[in-house]
């Protein structure tokens, strides 16, 4: 029996135990994104990707045992890492962290020595995110972007605004304190802001 | 007192809640005088939401049917394995 608070994901979570293949195909759909950013943190695209393959054979059997103390995506996320750092272990490797604190040098620059804007923002963005997103361009700039941030970073970003986790599973999932989470979200976001103020004044990616 | 550039500093904790009280009311105080703050801030929580929009809904198709195959023949096996034994 588990315990989550969503009856859809308890119907999935059922018919998983019970090797229901469809079920498997949603779950793959749904979960698959984040458990790779999971995996991206610590490793290299390709072993990342295969690493999320495993996870998912593993799985199979593994369900069996889940008690739903947390939900599935939490679950499934720290599957990944575990094996992410057994992996690292293994290599006697370790996932290079710049934890430093600060501004972007870009945005930092725009500040005078008295610390007031010197180049302040020009533009409002006053539209939706969705309306927004209707921009095939700004989207096309937002995934090369998002694809150049430092892995710490994106994963942070994504785990925390994508797929919704709280600050505290993503600390644990990810293994960093809770004030060097807010540090990678806060350098990733800078970037991110820097780079649609561009985009919205310009019109260049 | 706080300025621009240390509102911008702590504009990421600000955004998802933080900031202690303290904190807080400084940056309220802060952004009741100045527009270009209120500007950057509402800038960079719309650009969060952007990110957030723009990558939920991503999914590498090509990615998830390769899981689909290997989880189906796992299943398949872990079927064969039963009727076995």
């Amino acid at each position: 029996m588990t315990d989550t608070d969503d009856p859809d994901e308890n119907t999935l979570i059922s018919r998983m135990k019970s090797g229901d293949q469809q079920s498997y195909h949603e779950a793959v759909r749904a979960y698959s994104p984040g458990m790779l950013a999971v995996a991206r943190f610590y490793l290299d695209r390709s072993s990342a990707e295969d690493i999320v393959q495993d996870c998912w054979v593993t799985v199979i059997d593994a369900i069996q045992t889940f008690e739903g103390r947390s939900g599935l995506k939490t679950w499934l996320h720290r599957i990944v890492a575990n094996r992410c750092k057994n992996r690292l272990r293994s290599a006697k490797r370790e996932v290079p962290m710049d934890f430093s604190d600060g501004l972007d040098p870009d945005l930092d620059s725009r500040f005078n020595a008295s610390g007031r804007w010197e180049i302040p923002p020009k533009l409002r963005f006053d539209e939706s995110a969705d309306t927004l997103m209707e921009n095939g361009a700004l989207s096309d700039c937002l995934d090369k972007h998002l694809s150049a941030l430092p892995e710490t970073q994106r994963s942070a970003l994504m785990l925390y605004e994508a797929h919704q986790h709280k600050s505290d599973d993503v600390c644990n999932i990810l293994d960093v304190s809770a004030s060097n989470l807010r540090v990678l979200l806060h350098r990733a976001r800078q970037k991110i802001f820097l780079m649609v103020e561009t985009f919205q004044e310009t019109g260049e990616c | 007192m706080l300025m621009c550039r240390d509102l911008a500093m702590i504009a990421s904790d600000y955004i998802d809640g933080e900031l202690g009280t303290a904190g807080k009311l400084s940056v309220k105080m802060h952004l009741m005088m100045c527009g270009n703050c209120r500007t950057f801030i509402g800038n960079l929580r719309a650009s969060t939401e952007l990110m957030k929009a723009h990558t939920s809904g991503t999914v590498d198709e090509e990615f998830v049917r390769r899981i689909d195959e290997r989880v189906a023949e796992a299943l398949e096996a872990k079927e064969r394995g039963k009727g076995n034994t």
